[in-house]
């Protein structure tokens, strides 16, 4: 199972059916209109080059879409996706990653029948003669541990909640959970790579990549794409992370995620150099601009102009930036919400918070990495703590969603990379086992944005081993949730090397509409 | 309704550049890229796809069963096939979402009228060696480039733009060929130089400059997906930029493109490989390295294979190869067994596809090539005997039981969960708490209780892992069999093939050897039609932006059609048949009038040909971020232009790398470079793989071979160049050479100006330079604490004997300067 051979979609013109969007029936009324707009853009700008986020294009005075429609006039193929393709339910998306891949049977995939074979060996006939990693592959016996934490039934719709989970056990009615996911990779960079970017080789598009590209921005002062790396409460079995899991593929670098950090600036380089204060900064911006101008009279390149508009929307960051990390004005009750490490920078709960401040204002797409859920060993102390991390946090984030209104069209998405074993890496005592890595099932869950509430989708084998029921690829997932964003995976294209490429890749992938409201 | 419109109506409706409307189809042009588009999913060259065993890729397939029959679009199928509206007639069918428009439909029944001329695709022929076209205003061509570019603007009816003027000229030509821009007494020499033929002394002088090497090389490193870590998790660094300087020498010495590109491929090959040919095949092993616990082994090493038969492919060939992994080619005639023939080439080598060395700062995974010098052996036996001497693994063995058993009654001691730990035998400890108490004795026990040995141990460690100097190369002493790969998946492996070359180009030479080094010099041979065409490309893209084919990393049959195929074939064959003379085609290219002219762009131009693609007018393109840092140092004085060596580690934000990396194997920590490391050019910056450095805007990210790059421009740039150190202390530094040059205000603002853009500010510039500077003068005479402050960024001490207040105003200046457009920009 650990071969990469679904992993090369350099080659997704397969199946025939996705043609870019260039022949939509669009009345001839609107491509007059947009030629006339079009021809105008010429005078103004040019552009071979990208201009990043839609609000350049209003500071130079033309139509937000316009820029954005001309980032790429020499690829049209780039242009490809710049409607949604049908009604979207979600505007925007949070993804809480757990990096590492916490284990399903502690979590989401309950085993009761599990606690009687404790010790036992894991039949041959389950394991059915997979690959081990290198971690296990030497091991003498693959001894079954059943999960040291109890599960309870919660809400109207009865999930079953781990005893880990209390606060997200309140909100159970609004998770969409899914048992069945499964994916190929057997370690965690593949896996990672292939739930950011579709692929388990670098160089893909990540995900947020593809709907900024497909989407385009909402707010011009912020980026579309942001990523925030959480402090890990434990730091046994820490997954390194690397910015191609947010690279922007061979999509213009403008659509990469930009990453918010917690301490310093927010964004690098965002403040001003000691010594210079905003109105100071204002006045070396103006001196910039007023010489670009006076070279835009002489040269003539609209390139001239869309740097004018770059440094204008720079001075706007540096103070749109800070109002958005000030949480001064944050009631009481997000507090209450979020728990008191809300406080605390860079903390998975500051992060969630975060994530709903970015949303607010219009953030596409937020991912949230949470690292060191990769339990080879101590797997029931360090998933507790872990657990009681995010737990609450996860629970503040969908309640606030709620709360706001906001959760009707924001998507949020909680999993890792794969499963974990059922039987146990090294030492196996009632509490105290590992688990090794897993790719033939995990669970992951989704919520709001026309999810359906409360369904429990997808059945796994008793031994949470093998999937019995509804299978959902990676593949699946991403089109489910491009679905969602209105966008068709087969109709989202890009052409690079000559081949319309897609996130979704080359092998077939489906929406799975019964997990859709 | 309508900002949703995609751009995509204007290019379908507007051809760019406008050219007249056609006279007679052309099947390369007009008619491939509709069938390609439409019909080869189907109907090309994979057989496994192929539906009612018709082929509309070859003559043959669309000739026979009439289908296309020449001359008469009423009796040919694939007319009848397109115009009808019968469900189970029409073609493409419904299913394939895809539709041909009426103006297609027009121009395959006109190509059919026309009697259906055929042409095989372009790039898969050798070029020829064809004369360059007559022009009307000869007196305009400096060099055969400009015949071409020259007949078809006549054809178009436009005229070429003016010559550049000569201070732009020099800053453009030393921009494009050294990274750096032209110092005060070059502009100066060469303002004075009346002779004739002052540009083409100016251009041989820079070729023959050691920094040439150094720009080149930057388009290739990112073609060679250069780093100096590996990439995964625990990132380990690496030695391979012994090979980066090797790059860097061998363009300086211009090496002939054909021996720098075989040395590279299969230089451990050749009879008796110098070291030099040895280190030129980490080409080869440029790609990422898992170091991940998990990894299985001949997983990795296929990732890598994959990678090696990609990357060479892509970069010679300008083919994309990897849909063959699992099946043949949907649009190009590769074929599965064409990809694995390639690949069984890069299958000999004894690796083993995981890296080694875990908990070091440098992992390098076999095979190596030793580097370390006499000396450094010597160094390294001798801690060795010393630490023989010292009988050290039972000497560590006791230190750290005595130890133990001291700090388990330590009262003082500061870590209270290890000792308590330390405080229990030492067969009932957990394993994980015995770990942590033996890496806390290693790192910080030790030099209490044994200086010497902590010390030995530490020179140990540096000695023989993190700076014994290796470079991973290649190596083919580990024959293997190669099979084709069911859907990539090396667990099914298929028929066994061995080492050929894709069967529709031209074969392999009879006596060719059967390995890398037949590979590599039939990718070189003339009778390879794609070789030249790709590598001359790049270079002009390396100088206009674009490359006369715009997709650059694709000349399969899907690839751009190029405005001037003409000139790319008569380049490709200058290239080749002049023995690969990369400085050679540098200078034809750059002393070209097409070269030469202005970049002043009118409304119409623009409107007419948005890419210069006719090149009416000259290249005006913003700076790759490493030639915009590299610009500051240099026009500030700060540049230290040594060549070649270590990777340096200039300003960076803070906890960049350890907050994505793990921090407890390694120390992640920025080692932040002092003194003259920091201002070295960007080109010797470390690489890390996982993060690139922060300030390095839309570079390639170094993962994959990338042979184009794109130029974007958001706030993010600005804010770098606005408030990253590196641009206050270089703004800094040059006011301070400017506050020492000159005494008067509109002198000292000229001076900066022209440091920077090698020309005076014009009346206006010169008022706007001037309020720019009162106004931050008032301000800073007025806060001389922000004054100070301002002046406290970089490592570079503050001259005291200029005034604070003037200092910092003119450093405002100076910053502004360094982001103007005209700055950022080649013009």
């Amino acid at each position: 199972m650990s071969a990469p051979h679904d992993s090369h979609d350099l080659c997704s013109d397969h199946g025939g059916e996705n043609p870019t969007i260039w022949h939509l029936p669009v009345p001839q009324s609107l491509k007059d209109e947009w030629l006339s707009l079009e021809t105008r853009r010429h005078f103004l700008g040019r552009s071979g080059k990208a201009l990043a986020w839609a609000g350049l294009a209003s500071i130079v005075g033309r139509g937000a879409s316009s820029a954005r429609a001309a980032s790429h006039p020499s690829d049209g193929a780039a242009l490809a996706a710049q409607v949604p393709h049908f009604a979207p339910k979600a505007k925007r998306a949070i993804y809480l990653f757990m990096a590492g891949a916490p284990s399903q049977l502690e979590t989401w995939d309950y085993k009761p029948g599990l606690q009687s074979l404790f010790n036992t060996d894991l039949p041959e006939s389950v394991r059915g003669g997979q690959v081990l990693t290198g971690m296990t592959a030497s091991q003498a016996r693959l001894p079954v541990a059943p999960s040291f934490y109890k599960f309870a039934q919660h809400g109207r719709a009865g999930h079953w909640v781990s005893e880990l989970y209390p606060w997200t056990a309140k909100i159970a009615d609004h998770l969409t959970v899914i048992k069945s996911l499964h994916t190929e990779a057997i370690n965690h960079e593949p896996a990672i790579l292939q739930l950011t970017t579709g692929n388990m080789f670098p160089g893909k598009p990540s995900l947020g990549s593809w709907l900024s590209y497909g989407l385009g921005a909402v707010n011009d002062e912020l980026p579309t794409f942001v990523v925030l790396t959480s402090k890990m409460p434990v730091t046994r079995n820490v997954q390194a992370l690397s910015n191609r899991l947010w690279a922007s593929g061979f999509l213009s670098p403008e659509y990469a995620a930009v990453a918010l950090r917690s301490g310093g600036d927010p964004v690098l380089h965002l403040s001003n150099p000691p010594g210079v204060n905003s109105d100071l900064r204002r006045a070396m911006i103006d001196g910039v601009n007023d010489v670009n101008r006076q070279l835009y009279e002489t040269v003539g390149d609209p390139e001239t102009n869309a740097r004018i508009a770059q440094y204008e929307l720079a001075f706007r960051m540096q103070t749109s930036v800070p109002e958005l990390t000030d949480f001064s004005n944050e009631p009481a009750s997000t507090w209450d919400l979020y728990g008191p490490k809300a406080k605390e920078p860079g903390t998975f709960a500051y992060n969630c918070l975060m994530a709903r401040r970015l949303a607010e204002r219009g953030v596409r797409f937020t991912q949230v990495f949470l690292r060191s859920w990769d339990n080879h060993n101590l797997l029931p102390e360090n998933i507790k703590t872990l657990c009681e991390d995010s737990d609450r946090p996860t629970y503040g984030l969908i309640t606030d969603l709620k709360r706001r209104g906001l959760l009707d069209d924001t998507l949020v998405i909680w999993g890792g990379e794969f499963g974990r074993t059922v039987y146990s890496q090294g030492t196996l005592k009632p509490n105290d086992y590992g688990r090794d890595h897993h790719p033939r099932c995990f669970s992951m869950w989704m919520a709001g944005a026309g999810m359906k509430p409360g369904l429990s989708y997808g059945q796994t084998d008793d031994f949470s081993y093998n999937i019995v029921k509804d299978p959902v690829h990676i593949r699946d997932l991403h089109a489910t949730i491009l679905h969602q964003f209105g966008l068709d995976h087969e109709r989202l294209t890009y052409k690079f090397q000559g081949l319309d490429q897609k996130l979704t890749g080359v092998l077939p992938a489906k929406v799975i509409t019964d997990l859709l409201a | 309704m309508l900002k949703f419109i995609p751009l995509f109506f204007v290019v379908a409706l507007l051809p760019v550049p406008a050219a007249p409307a056609p006279t007679s189809i052309d099947y390369t042009h007009d008619i491939r890229p509709i069938l390609a588009e439409n019909c080869f999913y189907c109907h090309g060259q994979d057989a496994t796809k192929r539906k009612a065993k018709l082929r509309l890729d070859t003559r043959e397939g669309q000739l026979g069963n009439k289908v296309v029959v020449p001359g008469q679009p009423s009796e040919s199928e694939l007319i009848a096939r397109i115009l009808s509206t019968e469900e189970d007639e029409q073609m493409p069918p419904a299913d394939s979402h895809r539709v041909l428009t009426t103006a297609q439909k027009d121009t395959l029944r006109q190509w059919v009228a026309e009697g259906a001329p055929f042409t095989p695709h372009w790039t898969f022929s050798a070029p020829t060696r064809r004369n360059p076209p007559s022009v009307h205003t000869e007196n305009w061509v400096k060099n055969p480039i400009d015949r071409f570019v020259l007949a078809r603007l006549e054809t178009e009816q436009l005229t070429p733009s003016p010559e550049a003027s000569r201070a732009t000229l020099i800053r453009r030509v030393s921009l494009d060929l050294t990274g750096l821009p032209p110092t005060p007494a070059e502009l100066a020499d060469f303002l004075a130089d009346k002779k004739p033929d002052a540009y083409e002394r100016l251009v041989d002088r820079l070729l023959a400059s050691p920094h040439y090497g150094e720009r080149m090389a930057l388009p290739w490193l990112d073609a060679a997906r250069y780093a100096d870590s590996n990439g995964f998790q625990q990132d380990g660094d690496t030695f391979q930029w012994i090979w980066r300087d090797w790059v860097v020498r061998a363009l300086n010495a211009n090496q002939p493109f054909d021996q720098f590109s075989i040395e590279q491929l299969a230089g451990d090959l050749l009879p008796n490989p110098s070291i030099d040919q040895r280190i030129a095949t980490a080409f080869n092993r440029n790609h990422l390295l898992n170091g991940e616990g998990g990894a299985i082994p001949e997983e990795q090493r296929h990732v890598t294979l994959f990678d090696r038969v990609d990357t060479t492919a892509t970069n010679w060939l300008g083919l994309t190869v990897a849909c063959a992994q699992c099946h043949d080619h949907k649009f190009d005639p590769i074929t599965q067994r064409d990809y694995y023939s390639l690949l069984a080439a890069f299958n000999n080598v004894p690796e083993t596809g995981l890296v080694g060395g875990s908990s070091y700062k440098v992992r390098t995974a076999a095979p190596v090539l030793d580097l370390a010098t006499p000396e450094h052996k010597a160094q390294l036996a001798a801690v060795e005997a010393r630490l023989a001497a010292l009988k050290s693994d039972e000497l560590l063995v006791k230190l750290r039981v005595d130890w133990e058993a001291k700090i388990a009654t330590d009262e003082t001691f500061p870590v209270p969960a290890l000792r308590a730990t330390a405080a229990r035998p030492a067969k009932e400890r957990p394993e994980l708490e015995n770990g942590d108490l033996r890496r806390y004795f290693f790192k910080h026990g030790l030099a209490q209780v044994h200086p010497e040995l902590a010390r030995l141990l530490a020179d140990l460690a540096r000695l023989k892992v993190d700076d014994y100097p290796r470079v991973m190369v290649m190596e083919d002493s580990k024959p293997r069999d190669t099979f084709i790969l069911d859907r990539g998946n090396y667990e099914t492996p298929l028929n066994k093939v061995s080492f050929a070359t894709p069967e529709f180009l031209p074969p392999l030479p009879a006596d060719a050897p059967r390995n890398r080094l037949g590979l590599a010099r039939w990718l070189m041979s003339p009778a390879q039609p794609l070789t030249a065409r790709v590598i001359v490309n790049r270079h002009w893209q390396t100088f206009f932006g674009l490359g006369l084919v715009k997709t650059s990393e694709d000349f399969g049959v899907q690839s751009d059609a190029p405005v001037h195929q003409a000139l790319l074939d008569w380049l490709a064959v200058e290239y080749r048949d002049g023995g690969w003379n990369t400085k050679a085609l540098h200078r034809l290219i750059v002393t070209s009038a097409t070269y030469r002219q202005s970049s002043r762009v009118t409304p119409a131009l623009l409107e007419r040909d948005p890419e210069n693609r006719l090149y009416a007018r000259g290249a005006r393109i913003r700076l790759p971020a490493m030639m915009i840092r590299d610009q500051a140092l240099a026009v500030s004085g700060l540049l230290v232009d040594r060549l070649g060596g270590k990777p340096v580690y200039p300003y960076q934000p803070a906890d960049i790398w350890d907050s994505l990396a793990i921090t407890k194997e390694r120390d992640f920590t920025y080692p932040q470079s002092t003194g003259e490391d920091l201002y070295r050019r960007s080109l010797y910056t470390f690489w890390r793989r996982t993060v690139a450095p922060s300030n390095m805007f839309d570079a390639s990210a170094r993962n994959t071979c990338k042979v184009r790059t794109a130029i974007t421009s958001t706030p993010l740039h600005a804010l770098t160049t606005l408030n990253d150190p590196t641009y206050i202390e270089a703004a800094r530094a040059l006011a301070a050479r400017t506050l020492r040059a000159a005494f008067f205000r509109d002198t000292r603002l000229a001076y900066a100006f022209r440091l920077v853009l090698a020309r005076d500010p014009d009346g206006a510039e010169k008022k706007l330079l001037r309020t720019s500077l009162e106004k931050q003068l008032a301000r800073f005479s007025a806060d001389p604490i922000a004054a100070q402050a301002f002046l406290t960024v970089g490592a570079i001490p503050r001259d005291p004997t200029l005034a604070p207040a003037e200092h910092a105003a003119y450093t405002a200046v100076c910053l502004a300067i360094l982001n103007l457009d005209e700055t950022l920009t080649k013009s």
